[in-house]
């Protein structure tokens, strides 16, 4: 069934029911067309949307299997992420099923020949989707080098650059940083004369702000305990008072726990 | 000074941390999926049991649901919602779809919540999770409903059941289901409400 176009006050009685998903698709749709270009029912819909989350966080606590964990995470590593290749898995159904129309059609010998045809059309298809695919990802690893080479430059000549030095703490006395943050192109960190992590743990980098620190992102120094690299965080978080660099557990954490090795007030 | 206030937890900062870790999962970061994974599992697993009902069902979504995260990372956009909310609504899209599938239904005949798969959360929709202390409240607000009203719409969150299916399953005209549910949302949409800060 195609959308019907509603009035103004008909769609205001469905958002809620849209709004935890529960209406059928061809009403939906005439909602969905009908809040592209109505500011109120856009706000009543926005007001509905947390009640959706909420019946989702308030089912009983149950703890997940232990097992799970390895399972899931051993599931996504063998998925490819998303790639060119589903364009001709998309094809050859087709083909084949123009094949078998011409065998229906009864035609039998042509048939064959034709069948035969569309098979060798499909294996060059095949090799020539591998190769464009192959070329693809050639051309994307050459951008993401010259993207990464590039990165921290934009930090450094960005015109909202700010730099904030950071001193070693006494666990590391000898340790010293510098940050470069644009709000705008990300953080670059410099260091040396880092400790040598041990097994398990981390560097992370911290903005303190006036609310709370904020990640930055995790930091492993090189065998000389020199860092020098691009962190991406573009976040809206408010201004930072402060850099931070602390030791945290391999993965690292939401809000610093361990000994602080750099730190530096941004003024 | 600072230091005080270094010690502070803070929601943005988990938040911050699950943007930061999609970015990582782009570039080919397992361990980014794991953390990601620690952080939210127990929530996830949690919502999935509650609408598929079986252990190794809720496991198998679970699984669903993180193997799509790995796959689509690069292709949501943090600015339009919390990385949490996104893996809730996946979770329960996975889930209803298990159970569409268990009825004979297609998937996502008659709750489509594969629009917000990709990207788009649709107009104004904004897919952040509500606090502890409001949820409580929300939960609260749940069970003081009616019956009339609360039946029907855990029928079409948790079990995804068409607004006539609602109708025939309980004997009640559609009319009143539809303006039930409504009723019930509108009610829960207060209580959420009295907690705004």
């Amino acid at each position: 069934m195609s959308a019907v176009p509603l009035d103004h006050d008909a769609v205001r009685e469905q958002i809620a029911l849209h709004a935890i998903g529960a209406l059928p698709p061809d009403e939906r749709s005439a909602v969905e067309s009908h809040l592209r270009g109505c500011t109120e029912c856009a706000a009543e819909l926005a007001s509905l949307v947390p009640v959706s989350a909420a019946l989702a966080q308030i089912v009983p606590a149950h703890e997940p299997p232990a097992a799970l964990r390895g399972r899931v995470l051993a599931a996504a590593k063998v998925t490819a992420r998303a790639s060119t290749r589903r364009s001709m898995a998309a094809w050859a159904p087709w083909l084949a099923a123009a094949a078998m129309l011409v065998v229906a059609a009864g035609a039998s010998f042509y048939a064959a020949d034709l069948r035969a045809e569309v098979r060798t059309l499909q294996a060059q298809l095949r090799v020539a989707l591998d190769r464009a695919a192959d070329g693809e990802r050639r051309v994307a690893v050459a951008l993401r080098t010259v993207a990464d080479a590039e990165a921290p430059l934009a930090v450094l000549i960005a015109p909202d650059v700010r730099r904030i030095d950071l001193a070693g703490q006494p666990v590391a006395a000898r340790a010293s940083g510098r940050a470069f943050w644009s709000r705008s192109r990300g953080v670059v960190l410099t260091a040396t004369n880092l400790p040598a992590l041990p097994p398990g743990r981390t560097y992370q980098l911290w903005f303190v702000t006036s609310a709370a620190p904020v990640s930055i992102g995790l930091v492993k120094p090189d065998a000389s305990g020199s860092v020098r690299r691009l962190v991406d965080s573009r976040g809206d978080f408010p201004e930072p008072v402060a850099v931070a660099v602390t030791i945290e557990p391999d993965g690292g954490v939401l809000a610093p726990t361990g000994d602080k090795y750099l730190v530096g007030a941004a003024q | 000074m600072w230091l005080a206030v270094l010690s502070t937890i803070a929601d943005a900062s988990a938040a911050d941390s699950d943007r930061f870790a999609l970015q990582r999962m782009v570039r080919g970061d397992h361990d980014a999926l794991a953390e990601v994974y620690d952080r939210h599992a127990r929530l996830l697993y949690s919502l999935a049991l509650r609408i598929v009902g079986r252990q190794p069902d809720a496991e198998d979504v679970l699984q669903e649901v993180f193997t799509q995260v790995w796959r689509q990372a690069g292709r949501y956009d943090t600015s339009r919602g919390s990385v949490a909310g996104w893996l809730v609504m996946l979770t329960r899209s996975r889930a209803l779809d298990r159970l569409r599938r268990e009825r004979g239904e297609p998937p996502a005949a008659d709750v489509d919540w594969a629009a917000i798969d990709v990207v788009d959360p649709g107009a104004g929709a904004d897919l952040r999770l509500v606090t502890a202390e409001q949820a409580a409240r929300i939960r609260a607000a749940l069970e003081a409903l009616p019956d009339a009203q609360r039946v029907p719409l855990e029928l079409g969150y948790y079990e995804g059941l068409s607004q006539s299916a609602i109708a025939g399953r309980l004997g009640v005209p559609l009319g009143t289901i539809k303006t039930r549910m409504r009723q019930a949302l509108l009610r829960l949409r207060d209580a959420l409400a009295e907690t705004a800060p």
